[in-house]
């Protein structure tokens, strides 16, 4: 955890922190106008919290982000680890060949099945077509040519 | 991405005009002639509508993978009045430029 413990992320951290009490403080204020009775402040006093639920989802969602885009130096990483070979060389001395995960997704691609099959035309026909969109990322299927 | 834009785009002028509504108008009418029906009504709409932004703004955020600065400086454009307009068409212009550059070179692996 110590990347999240940069001078970054603590100002992060106390900005989240700060945000949140005082919006959870300003919805108590209305909280309190609301039972004196000045029946508007309900609405402000829900919207309030609501604020402050936000800043910590956009928070928690940057802090998972981080964690995400810098790997953890432990060996094993999981599913964004590439193949052995590349893992093996990676870990190696100090990590930092290991490719960034997060950056871009890998994409799956379906294996031609290698034994005899009816399908296998039409199989590799999807698999051109498949190999077609992922060389023009902006087109429609309905521009495939083939 | 076009419909992200499109989408803060409308309720950024939405958002804009109700804060408008409520600060040129609203304002005056109750604490100059004390009568707070507009600043009742428009002001707990404006808090609702803002939620929306919010929502929007962070949605084409996440779309266009801004860093988080730009993205907080954007929500809290849509609180200042009539500098938030000012702000949704620098965005919309940023966006737009930052996709043209996008389909002039099309990456190879598919995000």
């Amino acid at each position: 955890m110590k990347r999240l413990w940069t001078p970054a992320w603590i100002a992060r951290h106390v900005a989240m922190v700060v945000l949140v009490t005082t919006f959870l403080g300003l919805g108590w204020w209305q909280v309190s106008r609301a039972a004196a009775g000045n029946a508007i402040s309900w609405g402000y006093a829900v919207e309030w919290p609501i604020f402050a639920g936000f800043v910590v989802f956009v928070w928690w969602r940057e802090v998972r982000h981080a964690l995400r885009a810098a790997p953890a130096p432990a060996p094993g990483g999981e599913v964004t680890a590439p193949a052995s070979d590349d893992h093996r060389a990676a870990s190696g001395e100090d990590g930092t060949e290991r490719p960034r995960a997060g950056i871009r997704r890998p994409v799956r691609v379906t294996r031609v099945s290698d034994g005899p099959g009816e399908d296998d035309a039409d199989l590799a026909a999807y698999n051109r077509y498949l190999s077609w969109l992922n060389a023009n990322p902006g087109a429609k299927p309905g521009d495939y040519p083939g | 991405m076009r419909a992200a834009l499109t989408r803060y785009r409308v309720i950024a002028w939405v958002v804009g005009v109700v804060l408008i509504l409520l600060v040129v108008i609203g304002m005056p009418l109750k604490y100059g002639f004390d009568n707070p029906v507009v600043v009742e009504t428009v002001g707990q709409a404006h808090g609702f509508l803002y939620m929306v932004y919010l929502v929007a703004a962070f949605d084409l955020s996440r779309r266009a993978d801004w860093p988080l600065k730009r993205m907080i400086l954007v929500m809290l454009a849509g609180t200042v009045p009539f500098v938030s307009f000012w702000a949704e068409r620098r965005v919309s212009a940023l966006v737009t430029a930052e996709q043209r550059e996008r389909e002039a070179a099309p990456e190879p692996i598919a995000g």
